[in-house]
């Protein structure tokens, strides 16, 4: 351990690009933390989905409209062989079947239903219309779109938690640093309970309260004091109080001290039980 | 998709044939492939052992500081492509017989070793697939073996960059997609795949060199009454339960045994539709390079339900122990676990975390950990590490006997958003929390501790999927970068920094060695730049 001082203080970080943080890799490609795209994080949800569907290469968008009329159409017809989400049941699973993944619009699944498959005991749709079969397989092509487009999921009802023992665990673990002020109405400061947990637990650093600052002794003697604007092996850049940037290289002889004041809060990532965090974002909700 | 308009674009761009002095000439023995990289850097890991590790002893210690820039290759008029702003090399260069093969999504450029010249260029017509990342080229004689987005395997005339034949070996509509670099094992090109969106099951095929023709394949997951079976709820839950392929694989010639890191199980964080182990996913195989049969596994994550996709290389090394030579194989897991393996009988020796972790509750008797199912994704959140390592390569060095690696120490919240009976895709996500830290480590892979770590400092969390690569050379080198822009040069002992130097972008991809003209470069790939040093002249 080179920097065991230094490692124990600095908790930094800024989360962009969350939600692929840890799937194969970034959507941006980006890999310099200087995305001259909106991070992720702050994208509606339609513009998520659209992001992920260039990402992945995900094909032509389906069609909403048709695919709503197409639901109720698919539920009377289909549903009973391939299940309601068709992800199959006695029949297969339709998700991941060829011909609905080889298919963009209708132009093979329309043909494709009305002669039905009956050597394999599906009947045929003759009766429907071209259009009628088109709605249904823009449902089908809408339920791919909410598997494979990750860019669509949305978390479910997260508020699994004790209220109780969630502001028991406040009481006895978080006081010792804040004070009921800090609580008074949290909740209210989150769009979504998913914002409040990640908000409690690792807080933005929206303003320089929360920023990490060092003291910096150069060989001549020299203190230069200020938020840290990055830091590597080689280089720290301080922005002092009054303004100017200062960039120091860390040559043999320079001393760094850094100041986190987010370092409990990765602490506690590092050990929190997952009840502890649903109990304590159940309190916290309540706090409007 | 409508291939026939991209065959004649492809045709169209496919030989730009810049000459300025003698044209070399590109051939690859058969024989030559795999062994140390001394004048050539043949395999995507320089040779079969994926040690990543140099005999050559030019620049040392004593003389590093004194490197200088020989030439810089840039990415140009390629632009954004779609999903990527702007091109990122993190391809592992080739070197045969003087000139250097690079990829990109879509991409192969042979450039001249001497100049950075480009000597011919390849360029495919995107047709859908994921342009998330390209790790290079094979070479078998003269031909050049590229992997395209959208599951291509495409040949080239290594000398002239002209096709000379392809073959699709994976629908992109399933997502299906491929990143990888083929691996060239006698007479088979050995193919992998990616695509985890869709439930698809992962597979290894082999091709032949001249023709394109497919030798065999190899599924992931069993089928077909296979024992391994019974880790799955049922055969449908296997034939759609993922074990991607898309890292290369390692490979022992006196064994004939490949060795290959499956990736993540499908569907990937909503685990309840799939009880059991889920055999062979998250685990390394040992393959008869012949026929493509199971020697035998090692499941490195059993039941994963955290995208651990296992696709670090597994690296072949020997040891004396108890005065008895071992064959091991030793694994950096993403899951942060460090295992080393007997490589002739799959038996585990280590298998210990290397980042802290606290979601198993113990190891079988086969050496395989338990998962606490409390850390499993659900839907009110749950906390577990983020990936400890991704695809970017680690090393073994040979003088010292560790095991490098650049790790990340990390958590994030796991959400479960499909709590379905018949979850499919990904069924949840994982938003990292906290700081992500990236430490370099040097492990013992026979007891699994580190011997040395170097934390990089950084405000920012580690970009996790994107990240330094490592080699090691015989005079204690250990060449490295950090995620602001430095390469770094340690001593591969003691992990002491011996020189430093800031370019233009982060190391993007592998970095390699080689003797040219009896001088020893150092090359890597670095954003959009291809960027040589030496020793001055």
């Amino acid at each position: 351990m080179r920097h065991p001082a230094f490692r124990a203080m600095l908790a930094g970080g800024f989360v962009v690009l969350a939600a692929f943080a840890i799937s194969q890799e970034a959507p941006t490609g980006d890999q310099n933390g200087s995305s001259q795209q909106k991070p992720y994080q702050n994208m509606t949800t339609e513009q998520r989905a659209a992001s992920t569907r260039t990402f992945l290469g995900l094909g032509p968008e389906p069609d909403k409209a048709a695919a709503k009329r197409g639901e109720p159409l698919f539920q009377r017809n289909c549903a009973f062989c391939h299940g309601q989400q068709a992800r199959g049941a006695t029949g297969s699973s339709l998700i991941t079947s060829d011909e609905v993944l080889g298919d963009d619009h209708g132009e093979h699944l329309v043909p494709f239903l009305k002669k039905g498959r009956p050597e394999r005991g599906m009947p045929e749709f003759a009766t429907m219309s071209d259009d009628q079969l088109m709605d249904i397989t823009e449902f089908l092509h809408l339920l791919v779109e909410d598997v494979a487009n990750r860019g669509t999921y949305q978390v479910l009802n997260i508020l699994v938690g004790n209220v109780a023992e969630g502001k028991a665990y406040v009481t006895a673990h978080c006081m010792s640093c804040h004070t009921a002020q800090t609580f008074a109405h949290i909740a209210s400061q989150f769009r979504s309970a998913e914002q409040l947990q990640r908000g409690w637990i690792w807080p933005t650093r929206g303003d320089d309260s929360l920023s990490a600052t060092a003291t910096v002794k150069t060989p001549d003697g020299r203190i230069t004091a200020g938020r840290v604007a990055q830091v590597s092996d080689f280089r720290i850049t301080l922005v002092d109080a009054a303004g100017p940037t200062h960039v120091i290289d860390r040559e043999p002889g320079v001393e760094v001290q850094i100041k986190d004041p987010l370092a409990a809060h990765q602490e506690l990532i590092m050990s929190l039980t997952n009840d502890d965090m649903h109990n304590v974002t159940a309190y916290l909700e309540i706090l409007r | 998709m409508k291939l026939a308009n991209g065959v004649f674009a492809a045709a169209a761009t496919a030989a730009l044939a810049v000459t300025t002095h003698n044209v070399p000439h590109v051939f690859l023995d058969p024989n030559a492939i795999g062994k140390d990289p001394i004048t050539a850097w043949t395999t995507f890991n320089g040779d079969y052992s994926g040690r990543r590790y140099s005999t050559l002893t030019q620049i040392g210690p004593g003389n590093v500081n004194q490197l200088v820039q020989r030439w810089v290759y840039k990415v140009t008029g390629i632009g954004a492509q779609r999903g990527a702003p702007a091109p990122v090399i993190k391809c592992t260069p080739l070197l045969v017989g003087g000139v250097l093969f690079i990829t990109i999504p879509d991409h192969v450029w042979a450039l001249d070793a001497r100049t950075g010249n480009p000597l011919s260029h390849y360029d495919w017509v995107d047709h859908g697939g994921h342009l998330i990342g390209q790790r290079g080229v094979a070479i078998w004689k003269s031909s050049v073996y590229f992997l395209t987005p959208d599951n291509w395997l495409v040949a080239l005339n290594a000398n002239t960059g002209q096709e000379l034949w392809r073959k699709n070996y994976a629908d992109s509509r399933k997502q299906y997609f491929s990143t990888a670099a083929p691996l060239v094992v006698k007479n088979h090109v050995i193919v992998g795949v990616g695509g985890d969106a869709m439930d698809m099951p992962g597979f290894l095929d082999s091709f032949d060199p001249v023709t394109g023709e497919l030798q065999w394949k190899w599924w992931s997951t069993p089928r077909n009454g296979d024992p391994a079976l019974k880790t799955w709820p049922n055969e449908t839950a296997s034939e759609h339960g993922g074990g991607m392929t898309w890292m290369p694989g390692t490979y022992d010639p006196e064994l004939n045994l490949l060795y290959w890191p499956t990736g993540n199980t499908n569907p990937v964080f909503a685990g309840q539709g799939r009880p059991g182990a889920n055999l062979w996913t998250e685990s390394i195989v040992a393959l008869d390079a012949d026929t493509g049969q199971l020697k035998w596994y090692y499941q490195v994550s059993p039941h994963d339900t955290h995208d651990f996709d296992n696709t670090t290389a597994p690296i072949l090394f020997d040891r004396v122990i108890d005065g008895k030579v071992q064959r091991l194989v030793a694994q950096a897991a993403r899951n942060g676990f460090f295992v080393t393996l007997d490589r002739v009988s799959g038996q585990h020796l280590v298998v210990k975390p290397y980042v802290p972790l606290d979601y198993y509750s113990g190891l079988t008797p086969q050496g395989e950990l338990i998962p606490i199912p409390d850390k499993d994704p659900t839907v009110g959140g749950s906390i577990n590490i983020v990936n400890a390592t991704n695809w970017q390569a680690p090393a073994y060095s040979p003088k010292t006997g560790l095991v490098y690696v650049n790790s990340v120490e990390g958590k994030a919240i796991y959400y479960l958003t499909d709590d379905s009976k018949q979850p499919s895709g990904y069924g949840g996500t994982g938003d990292a929390i906290g700081h992500g830290q990236r430490v370099l480590q040097a492990i013992n892979p026979l007891t699994g501790n580190a011997v040395w770590k170097h934390v990089y400092p950084n405000l920012n969390n580690a970009p996790t999927t994107v990240g330094p690569s490592i080699l090691t050379t015989a005079s204690n080198l250990l060449i490295t970068g950090d995620d602001q822009k430095n390469v770094i040069i340690y001593s591969a002992d003691k992990g002491q920094v011996l020189w430093h130097h800031e370019i233009g972008a982060n190391e993007s991809g592998g970095v390699i060695t080689y003797l040219l003209d009896g001088k020893q470069y150092i090359l890597f790939g670095a954003g959009d730049s291809l960027y040589a040093w030496s020793l001055p002249e």
